[in-house]
C-alpha cells in the first residue's frame, strides 16, 4: 500500500499526517516542538512508524510550516510548501463549500479567502503574538488554568470582561487590573478570547471579504471559548473540521500525492526512510563577514556533513558543498 | 568640493560616468559604499521611527558618504509629492547634529526637472561650459538606458532559466562592464553583447511562466535592497516580472518628453479614472492605474510595494481592493522590521494562488 506523508513543523507544535492513496488519514501524530524541531520530526517519524503496518510504502513526503525547509532536509521532502497553501488545500478537500478559512496557530494566524475552489486572497500575521495561541497559553499560565480547561471556563462566562487586545503587553496589564478588581475567572477568560478575536479580525482579517462557509482550523480551534467568540461576531456558525490541528500536514500530504501521482511524475520519493530518526543532526549558525550585511547563516549537518544552509541576502552560502 | 549622494538603484553609474568625463579629480565625487545592513542600521538609528524606508536608507547612505569625506550632498526636493519634500531638510538637520557640516544641493523633482538638474550639475562643476556638460550628461544617462534594457531581458529569463541565478549573475557582470565603459559606442556594444548572453542562457523549453507586474512607490520598487530582491526571489519561483517604473523611463519623460507635452502616465491615469481621478501624492495614482493596466494585459498578478507608513500607497492599496478588474494583488510592506523569511512565505503562497487560478481557468482544475 502506498502512503503519502505530510510534515507540518510549526513554531509551537509539530504535526505529521499519513494518507493512503485515497487520501484517507491512516496515521497521525501531534507533538510540541519545544524549540527543537529536529528532535520532534525524528520522534514524529518514530511514532508514525509504530502506527502503521510494514506494508505501507512512503511514496511521497512533503513539509510545511515555518520549519518546512529544515524539516524538508531532514526527511528528504519531495515537496516543500508554504502553510497558507497547505491549509487551503486541506480545507477545500474536506469542506467543498468553504469560502473563508480562519487558521490560528501557536505563533501566527492566517485568513484565507476561497471562491469556487480557488484561493483568491489571504492574509497572514507572522510576527505579532497578540492574535495567536501562545498568547492564550501564556495568559492561562498566569491565571493558573490549564489551557485544555480554558474553553470550559469561557463557556460559563455571562459578563465577559473587556480586555484590551491590541498588544499582549496591554492585554496582560489590563487582565491583571481586572483580576485585582475581583472579576470572576470565567469572565476574564472569555474576555481574553474576545480580545483575541477582536485583534485577529482587526488585524489579519481587515478588509477581507468574509463569507460563509466559515471554517476554523489550527490548534486554537480546540478552544471552545474562541469558537464562541467567533460565533458571536458572525451570523453563520464557524465550522471546525475533524483533525483541525492536522490540516497543514494533511494539505501537504494531499499536494505531494498530486505531485507524485496525478502529474504522473514517476520519480521515486526522496524520503530518507524512518531510519532518519537514528541519524545525528546538528544545527548551528554563524555570521558571514564577507560584506557589511553581516547575514546570519544557519546550517544543518547530518553525521558531520553539511546538508543545507539558509539566511543569506545573497546566494553565496546557498550552494551546499557536494561530497 | 566633495560631492556625495545617496544610493538609488544604478544612479551612481551615470554620476560616475559624467564626473569622469568632466575631468573631476579623485575624491571630488564620493560614491558611498553599496547599501548594506550597515547603511540601514545607520539610517534607522538616526531617523524618526515612523519615517519611511526610503528616508532611512538615503540618510544611511548620506552618512556613509560623509564618513568618506563628502561636504556637499545631493538630495531630491519637491512640492506636493509626499514626505520626500522634507527629506533634505530633515536629513541636513540630522547630519549637522551628528557633526557633519555638509551643504545640501537639492534637485527639484516636481517642477522644471531638466533645468533643475542642469543647474545642479553646473553648481557642482566649477562653471564648466554647457558644451561640455551636455554631452557628458548624455553619456552618463546612456548607461542607465543600457542597463534598464538589459534588465528587461533578465526579468524574463530569470523565470525560465534551468540553473537559477545565471541571469542575475550575468546582469551583475553587465552592470560592471557598463560602469567601466568610457565611450558611448562601447556602451552600445556591451549592451548588445550582454543581451545576447542573457538570451543564450539555457532555458526550460516547456515553461510557460506566470507573469506578475510590480507597482508601487518608486524607491522601493527600484532599489533591490529596499524590496529584499523581490524580483530575484520571484525569478527563483519561476515568475516573469515586469515593471514600468525604471530610472531611464523617469529620465526620458521627466527631463525631456514632458516638455513636449507627452505625459507617460496619461493612459495609466485614464485607467485609474473610475476609481481615482487626481494625484494623491507619491506614486499612489499610478499604482492604481497600473493595477488596472496589468489586469487588461492579462497578467496573472500584481505585487504592490509600499514603504511602511507611506500615505499615498496606503490610500492606493485600499482603492485597489475595490476596483472591478479581477487580478490578485499582493501588498508587500517594506521596512526594517520586515523579515525576508516572512516575505518569502507570502510570495510562495501568492505564486500558488495565481498558479491555481490560471490552471483553474485553463483546465478547470487546480492541478
Amino acid at each position: 500500500m502506498k502512503g503519502y506523508l505530510g510534515v507540518d513543523v510549526g513554531s509551537v507544535t509539530t504535526k505529521l499526517a499519513l494518507l493512503d492513496e485515497n487520501e484517507q488519514l491512516i496515521a497521525s501524530i501531534y507533538l510540541r516542538t519545544q524549540g527543537n524541531p529536529v528532535n520532534m520530526v525524528k520522534q514524529g517519524l518514530r511514532e508514525i512508524q509504530k502506527q502503521i503496518s510494514p506494508e505501507v510504502e512512503i511514496s511521497g513526503v512533503a513539509t510545511t510550516g515555518s520549519g518546512r525547509y529544515l524539516a524538508g532536509v531532514l526527511v528528504g521532502a519531495d515537496l516543500v510548501k508554504n502553510e497558507i497553501t497547505t491549509h487551503a488545500v486541506a480545507a477545500m478537500q474536506h469542506i467543498s463549500d468553504v469560502q473563508t478559512i480562519f487558521e490560528i496557530g501557536g505563533q501566527d494566524s492566517k485568513i484565507i479567502i476561497i471562491r469556487d475552489g480557488v484561493v483568491i486572497d489571504f492574509g497572514m500575521n507572522s510576527v505579532c503574538a497578540a492574535g495567536t495561541g501562545s498568547f492564550l497559553e501564556h495568559q492561562a499560565e498566569r491565571l493558573n488554568v490549564k489551557i485544555e480547561d480554558f474553553g470550559g471556563h469561557a463557556l460559563r462566562s455571562e459578563n465577559p470582561a473587556r480586555i484590551a487586545g491590541r498588544c499582549t503587553v496591554f492585554a496582560e496589564s489590563d487582565m491583571i487590573h481586572k483580576q485585582q478588581l475581583g472579576y470572576p475567572l470565567d469572565d476574564i477568560i472569555y474576555g481574553l478570547c474576545q480580545s483575541l478575536i477582536r485583534n485577529y479580525l482587526n488585524n489579519v482579517a481587515l478588509g477581507k471579504q468574509i463569507q460563509p462557509r466559515l471554517v476554523f482550523q489550527g490548534g486554537v480551534a480546540f478552544n471552545k471559548g474562541i469558537i464562541r467568540a467567533f460565533n458571536e461576531v458572525f451570523d453563520s456558525e464557524v465550522y471546525v473540521p475533524p483533525h483541525n490541528e492536522l490540516m497543514g500536514a494533511i494539505g501537504a500530504a494531499i499536494l505531494v500525492h498530486e505531485e507524485m501521482e496525478i502529474k504522473q511524475n514517476h520519480h521515486k520519493s526522496n524520503f530518507k526512510g524512518f531510519g532518519v530518526s537514528d541519524v545525528e543532526f546538528k544545527t548551528s549558525s554563524f555570521i558571514c563577514k564577507a560584506c557589511p550585511n553581516l547575514c546570519e547563516i544557519s546550517q544543518i549537518s547530518g553525521n558531520g556533513k553539511v546538508l543545507a544552509r539558509w539566511g543569506g541576502r545573497c546566494d553565496m552560502w546557498e550552494r551546499v558543498p557536494e561530497s | 568640493m566633495r560631492v556625495g549622494f545617496p544610493h538609488f538603484g544604478n544612479v551612481y553609474i551615470p554620476v560616475k560616468a559624467m564626473t569622469r568625463r568632466l575631468g573631476a579629480a579623485d575624491g571630488e565625487v564620493i560614491i558611498p559604499p553599496p547599501i548594506t545592513q550597515r547603511t540601514l542600521d545607520l539610517g534607522v538609528k538616526y531617523s524618526p521611527q515612523e519615517a519611511c524606508l526610503p528616508y532611512k536608507l538615503t540618510l544611511g547612505s548620506l552618512i556613509e558618504a560623509c564618513e568618506l569625506g563628502a561636504d556637499t550632498l545631493i538630495q531630491a526636493r519637491g512640492t506636493g509629492i509626499c514626505r520626500l519634500g522634507y527629506y533634505a531638510k530633515g536629513q541636513e538637520q540630522m547630519l549637522q547634529d551628528l557633526g557633519y557640516n555638509a551643504h545640501f544641493l537639492t534637485l527639484d523633482v516636481s517642477h522644471n526637472k531638466f533645468i533643475s538638474i542642469m543647474r545642479l550639475i553646473r553648481d557642482m562643476s566649477n562653471n564648466i561650459p554647457w558644451r561640455e556638460i551636455i554631452p557628458a550628461f548624455f553619456f552618463g544617462i546612456g548607461k542607465l538606458f543600457a542597463l534598464d534594457k538589459i534588465e528587461k531581458v533578465v526579468q524574463k529569463v530569470r523565470a525560465v532559466e534551468v540553473e537559477k541565478g545565471t541571469a542575475s549573475r550575468i546582469y551583475r557582470e553587465a552592470i560592471n562592464a557598463v560602469d567601466e565603459a568610457t565611450e558611448s559606442k562601447e556602451v552600445k556594444e556591451i549592451t548588445k553583447e550582454y543581451i545576447h548572453k542573457v538570451i543564450q542562457v539555457p532555458k526550460d523549453p516547456v515553461a510557460d511562466p506566470l507573469k506578475v507586474g510590480i507597482v508601487g512607490e518608486i524607491y522601493v520598487v527600484i532599489e533591490p535592497f529596499a524590496n529584499m530582491d523581490i524580483e530575484v526571489e520571484l525569478g527563483k519561483l519561476g515568475i516573469e516580472v515586469e515593471r514600468t517604473m525604471t530610472l531611464s523611463r523617469w529620465i526620458k519623460y521627466s527631463l525631456f518628453l514632458n516638455y513636449l507635452g507627452v505625459d507617460e502616465w496619461r493612459e495609466v491615469h485614464k485607467l485609474a479614472g473610475p476609481y481615482i481621478d487626481h494625484d494623491i501624492g507619491g506614486d499612489g495614482w499610478e499604482s492604481v492605474g497600473e493595477k488596472v493596466l496589468y489586469a487588461h494585459e492579462g497578467f496573472d498578478g500584481v505585487i504592490h510595494l509600499a514603504p511602511f507608513t507611506c500615505m499615498p500607497e496606503i490610500v492606493a492599496e485600499n482603492i485597489m481592493t475595490s476596483t472591478k478588474e479581477d487580478i490578485p494583488v499582493l501588498a508587500v510592506t517594506c521596512d526594517e522590521q520586515q523579515s525576508k523569511q516572512g516575505m518569502l512565505t507570502h510570495l510562495e503562497a501568492f505564486v500558488d494562488l495565481i498558479g491555481f487560478r490560471r490552471r483553474k481557468r485553463e483546465h478547470g482544475r487546480r492541478v
